[in-house]
């Protein structure tokens, strides 16, 4: 790629307004679901032994209502076919293949099979930078805070980047 | 798989690491634990199609295998306040990769046993593809 062409594509490949005034603005609350079937898989997928996140009168033992979710698993959004949640907002992006850069995870409270929790989430922060193998990248943040729907209280929050080419 | 530490057992510089297995099924295992159906992770061809040598680790499934260390620090009295990775390079799959935490620091903080660690995820060829840092309290 010459350098006049570089120019171009940095000339192109700008944050337009629409995605500026994506970043802060909170998406729709969406809904996660945490089963016991989900806890158990999650645990068997990560290698997990302890007993609290298989075996429910493990967990009663330790005064538990339930089995209980391992730090960082948060349930699972509630499939519909017929309904789309707009999770965060969104934009047009000329970048289309989508890598992920990196997690954060803040668990705040006991998660137990049976809760509900609402997570909404906001994008932080948005930029396009030079890449060495893609010529230029987006990198967007995005922050989400998890609540359980029954006592209102925040049981975690996580970060996660993702990376745009 | 470390034992669950207290705060009396454990010091600065000390080093925890687990050794962990990326065959297929269990690709397929995170893919419905996480709802992440993405085929790079499981489906040779389509990985190969888009110019993989072969299937990959998916990024979360790695920041997952850094919170069981840390969970597995803390133990049942314990409790991982934090964590963060980088997801610098791609992990091949079939290829066991270990999971490292050393602890940078040990300290009291608003009443709280904390150490903080240096985290993340190495391949057989001594390089680390995913690192990062997390935080855990400890039982006293």
């Amino acid at each position: 790629m010459t350098m006049e062409e570089e120019a171009d594509l940095a000339e192109v490949m700008e944050l337009t307004p629409e995605m500026k005034a994506a970043v802060g603005k909170p998406g729709e609350p969406t809904l996660y679901e945490v089963t016991s079937l989900g806890i158990r898989t999650f645990a068997r997928a990560v290698g997990y032994k302890n007993p609290v996140y298989f075996d429910d009168d493990a967990a009663k033992a330790k005064g538990f209502p339930a089995i209980q979710a391992p730090p960082g698993y948060l349930g699972m959004p509630v499939w519909n076919p017929n309904k789309t949640t707009a999770r965060q907002a969104s934009f047009e992006s000329p970048f289309k293949r989508n890598l992920n850069g990196g997690t954060a995870v803040e668990p705040l409270e006991r998660v137990f099979a049976g809760d509900v929790l609402e997570a909404v989430t906001t994008l932080t922060s948005l930029e396009i930078v030079p890449s060495a193998a893609f010529g230029q990248m987006m990198i967007r943040v995005s922050e989400t805070v998890y609540t359980r729907k029954s006592d209102r209280k925040v049981v975690a929050k996580t970060r996660g980047t993702g990376l745009s080419y | 798989m470390p034992a669950a530490q207290t705060w009396d057992s454990v010091s600065e510089g000390q080093e925890f690491e687990t050794v962990e297995a990326s065959d297929s099924q269990r690709l397929v295992i995170w893919a419905a634990a996480s709802g992440d159906f993405y085929q790079i992770h499981y489906d040779d061809n389509f990985a190969k199609n888009n110019k993989l040598p072969d299937i990959i680790v998916h990024g979360a499934l790695k920041g997952m295998w850094v919170g069981k260390l840390l969970d597995e620090i803390a133990g049942d009295d314990g409790w991982v306040k934090q964590w963060d990775v980088s997801y610098r390079g791609m992990d091949i799959a079939r290829e066991d990769v270990t999971i490292f935490g050393k602890i940078t620091k040990k300290y009291e903080q608003g009443g709280e046993h904390l150490i903080d660690l240096e985290v993340g995820v190495r391949r057989k060829d001594g390089s680390v593809s995913t690192p990062g840092t997390g935080t855990v309290r400890l039982k006293k």
